[in-house]
């Protein structure tokens, strides 16, 4: 753990010492604006994932086939995946040293990736079989599972990026 | 006009509770903000159809009716998780005037979905004023979320 924890102190140390980041961290109004646009990019990204895994729960938005949904809705959460990710990493950017010691900051980043891959299981395994069920009243079990795991996860993730100026386990 | 109730609602037991407990303020902002993505998604779907992107191939009015359940859901929602973070801060919020500003936007929001918006979205396509509508709600919505954040920044 302490070999893989070292080189990543390091790398944060290394970046928080940049002449960019300690401006955007001594710049009064760059990080709360920031902040402000990450909330509403997180509002077109996990909106429309949400409405989608609401589809794919079969209980949301079911006069439309889910591929309709899926094609459809795709470029604009990637949209704001991109518009949360470069607001995200800006301000990890400005402020490293603050975000390597918050559980909070990890705990989201690691449900990110477990969010990530669930989505990734999906498309490889259930959604070969979407001509099957793309328009059915109820969707399949692996649909439905996909569907609840990214609610929670992507739940997960809001709330431990909420929570990370509470910093209660830090020494 | 209104401060003797902001006062009166901070200094309510329950209020007094919300503020002494660590835990339970924090919690409900992290909830409100999951109720947050419900609420856009429910409202963006229908925007950019009137938009004329999204769900193109499915009727304005399906999109519409589809979404109708989990916005109320999502109002719900962001009132129920609302509510509680007002109430332990009442009287700061009163004198923050982005609260102020995102409680007209919001005002103004509710009353011109319900209305114009629920109008233009009964056609089974979008016109040039359904486009008009799309984008006045996407900017009306997307300025309560801004204030909302900016309360907490700068009160």
């Amino acid at each position: 753990m302490a070999d893989l924890v070292m080189p990543l102190r390091a790398l944060f140390e290394w970046v928080s010492e940049f002449p960019s980041s300690i401006a955007i961290r001594e710049s009064l109004y760059f990080s709360p604006y920031l902040t402000v646009a990450h909330v509403v990019s997180m509002c077109l990204f996990a909106g429309l994932i949400v409405m989608m895994d609401l589809r794919l729960l079969g209980i949301g938005n079911m006069r439309t086939p889910f591929s309709e949904v899926q094609r459809r809705l795709f470029p604009w959460q990637m949209l704001g995946m991109a518009l949360s990710s470069v607001t995200g990493l800006t301000l990890a950017f400005a402020d490293p040293m603050r975000f390597f010691v918050n559980i909070f900051f990890w705990t989201k980043m690691l449900v990110m990736v477990l969010a990530g891959i669930n989505a990734l299981a999906f498309h490889f395994i259930t959604y070969n079989s979407v001509v099957r069920w793309d328009s059915s009243a109820t969707t399949p079990f692996g649909a439905r599972l996909s569907g609840g795991l990214s609610i929670v996860m992507w739940a997960v993730v809001i709330v431990a990026g909420r929570l990370i100026p509470y910093n209660w386990f830090q020494r | 006009m209104l401060q003797p109730f902001f006062d009166w609602l901070g200094a309510l037991p329950v209020s007094q509770f919300i503020g002494a407990s660590i835990w339970i303020y924090p919690l409900v902002q992290a909830i409100h903000l999951v109720f947050l993505a419900l609420l856009a998604g429910s409202i963006l779907i229908v925007d950019l159809r009137l938009l004329g992107f999204g769900l193109r191939s499915q009727s304005l009015a399906q999109v519409a009716r589809d979404a109708r359940p989990w916005f109320t859901a999502g109002i719900i929602g962001m009132v129920c998780t609302g509510l509680p973070q007002l109430m332990q801060n009442a009287s700061r919020e009163y004198f923050s005037e982005f609260f102020w500003y995102k409680m007209y936007l919001i005002a103004f929001g509710l009353i011109f979905t319900f209305t114009i918006r629920r109008k233009m979205t009964e056609a089974s396509e979008t016109s040039l004023a359904g486009r008009l509508v799309g984008l006045v709600s996407i900017l009306v919505w997307g300025g309560v979320a801004v204030n909302a954040r900016l309360i907490g920044l700068f009160t």
